[in-house]
């Protein structure tokens, strides 16, 4: 009851931003030129457009949900907003989760809406729209899911820049883990401490490059039919952030929990 | 959530209350309070006084669940504030309230109601009557962005009491309203009170204090260095007594006038100020003995300002002396002012 009032105001506040509507016109934007980009290369254009509009909004919503993630605590610590809230009969893992689902719920209307213009754009070119490129959309959201966690307990923590830049870290850094994987694998058998620093890294950072089967997708599309990953694949993707997830909000939870205001 | 107090059982009891902030690695430690006692009856309105940096909205914020204390312990209607659910019969109005910019007043109303756990029908006839009452009817779907200071004031006391709970803080509800602003919050202040709520206010604005409140406590860097009934605390010293007596004859009075700092008459009455009830007690009998009737006789007491001030005053230099010997805590308490020469 607590979590989803905080949740509901905390979307209100979004959607009352007028500086999230310019940003989606931005995300239309970018769905469009991806378009222009696919007249540029020949051959396949349709692909190459639905890729990249793909990756446009998940760039988009990620840029969103990092923005507004780590400003988020902060920015009820710093106006005082909090006070009038957490001297309530509420706990503040209440408050933290209701703020994290607010802005989850944030990124999913977003997500929402610029993919119905997309699938809507595609059909329009004439692009295959199947079930592997909602798989994709699917898994954009729960990569949002992990990434805004990592906001929040930044944000829990430490200023906005601060937490800013380690998310953009982590997102970036999560982007790569399967290189991790191949340099783990070249320096082998030369210095064994290295690849054990490097799997435990491996280990320790999302892997958020599981979320993104993009290419796969459009090539399931093009096909005409199938997945872009079988089911239970992506089940196993699912669990995995889900998991991952509840992780960074626990952590995030422990280090609110000891804060003074 | 009336029914549920307990007879006997204090509004607020807080047991060496301790708090010690640690701001940053490098900074110094900061001892702001010095384990406080406090117990604050039922029914009562119950002011909270102290200099700037008294440590007056760090004792607010650790009973609400702001922050948490370093040692010590305390409870609302009995319920340990370390649990959640003694905040259920509390209403806290921080200093200087702030709100969500991008909410109406009735909409901040609702919000709180909502996770104060009312009923939507509720809610809304309570946000309607608080803002009617405190003069936001105007604004209230106006947003918060439009208000001024006084306007969120009033809206910060309209949340705190919004669930009428049965104890209600106050940091500084008087400070920056106009003598309007004040008087209203004052007025407020005693319908909680009549309505059977206790008030526990903090507040700079001594002659509001002394207009409304029954007890008080003076807090002074961290301590508390006086505590008690107000009529009871300010009755303790007589500063000077005035006497008026007719039918005295020359040598009587002149003999009484010797003891006064001052002695004048109007017409038939002869007036003496005296500087202490002893020497007042002495002049009475000279005055009496000389054959002349007293008329009054009124001793003056401090003012809650003058006993502010004492009582600081008196403070410091018990700290200093503490100093000295050695037995002062190792952190000394933060002055907002020099330091004294104090080490820590
Ligand atoms: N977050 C904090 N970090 C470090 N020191 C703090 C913090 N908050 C308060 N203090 C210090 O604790 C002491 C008590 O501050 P507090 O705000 O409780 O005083 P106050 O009695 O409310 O004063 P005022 O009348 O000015 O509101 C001060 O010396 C202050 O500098
Ligand atoms: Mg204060």
């Amino acid at each position: 009851m607590n979590v989803w009032a905080i949740a509901v105001n905390t979307f209100r506040e979004a959607v009352r931003d007028k500086i999230l509507y310019v940003l989606a016109v931005f995300g239309l934007i970018l769905i469009f030129v991806s378009r222009a980009v696919g007249w540029i290369s020949y051959g396949g254009e349709l692909k190459i457009m639905t890729d990249l509009g793909l990756a446009a909004i998940w760039l988009f919503v990620a840029l969103i949900s990092i923005f507004i993630g780590t400003q988020m605590i902060y920015k009820e610590i710093d106006k005082r907003t909090l006070y009038t809230i957490l001297s309530r009969p509420i706990r503040r893992w209440e408050f933290l989760l209701g703020k994290y689902c607010g802005l989850l719920l944030t990124s999913l209307v977003i997500l929402a809406a610029l993919s119905a213009v997309f699938l809507a754009y595609l059909k329009l070119m004439g692009a295959p729209v199947t079930g592997a490129i909602l798989q994709a959309l699917f898994l954009i959201f729960c990569e949002m899911m992990l990434v805004t966690a990592l906001a929040i307990f930044f944000s829990s923590a430490s200023t906005p820049v601060l937490s800013a830049v380690f998310t953009f870290m982590i997102f970036g850094v999560g982007q790569l883990t399967k290189w991790i994987v191949d340099l783990g694998n070249l320096i082998q058998d030369q210095a064994p401490g290295m690849k054990l620093a490097l799997k435990l890294f491996y280990f320790l950072m999302p892997n958020l490059d599981n979320f993104n089967v993009r290419a796969q997708a459009v090539h399931a599309a093009a096909r005409g039919s199938g997945w872009a990953i079988p089911p239970e694949q992506m089940l196993s993707i699912v669990v995995y952030g889900g998991a991952y997830t509840a992780a960074v909000l626990l952590a995030a939870a422990l280090v609110f929990r000891r804060r003074n205001f | 959530m009336a029914e549920t107090i307990t007879q006997g059982v204090p509004a607020l009891r807080i047991e060496g209350l301790r708090m010690v902030y640690h701001p940053g690695l490098f900074q110094r430690r900061k001892l702001a309070l010095h384990g406080l006692d406090l117990e604050v009856p039922k029914g009562s309105i119950y002011g909270f006084l102290g200099q700037n940096g008294a440590g007056k909205t760090t004792t607010l914020k650790t009973l609400v669940g702001l922050q948490m204390p370093t040692a010590g312990r305390a409870w609302i209607f009995g319920t340990d504030i370390r649990e959640s659910a003694s905040r259920a019969k509390v209403g806290f109005m921080p200093e200087n309230p702030y709100f969500y910019e991008y909410l109406t007043a009735r909409e901040t109303l609702d919000f709180y109601g909502r996770l104060a756990g009312m009923p939507r029908a509720e809610r809304r006839r309570r946000g309607e009557y608080l803002l009617e009452r405190f003069g936001l009817g105007h604004a209230k779907d106006g947003s918060m962005r439009d208000f001024s200071k006084g306007m969120r004031q009033r809206l910060g006391l309209a949340q705190a009491i919004l669930n009428q709970p049965p104890l209600v803080l106050l940091d500084e509800p008087m400070s920056g309203l106009d003598p309007l602003g004040r008087r209203d919050i004052r007025n407020e202040i005693l319908a909680l009170r009549d309505a059977g709520c206790t008030v526990f206010f903090s507040s700079h604005i001594l002659s509001d204090v002394a207009d409304i409140c029954d007890r008080v406590c003076i807090l002074h860097e961290g301590r508390k260095v006086a505590e008690g009934r107000l009529p009871k605390l300010l009755g303790q010293r007589v500063l000077e007594v005035q006497m008026s007596a007719s039918g005295v004859p020359k040598e009587g009075l002149h003999e009484a006038a010797k003891l006064a700092r001052r002695a004048w008459h109007d017409g038939e009455l002869y007036h003496l100020l005296l500087e202490s009830e002893d020497l007042a007690l002495k002049a009475k009998e000279a005055i009496e003995r000389g054959g002349g009737t007293l008329r009054r006789l009124v001793p003056h007491h401090e003012s809650l300002e003058e006993y502010f001030i004492r009582v600081t005053r008196e403070g410091d230099v018990a700290r200093l002396a503490g100093a000295e010997e050695g037995s002062a805590a190792p952190e000394a308490a933060s002055a907002p002012g020099p330091r004294g020469g104090l080490g820590a």
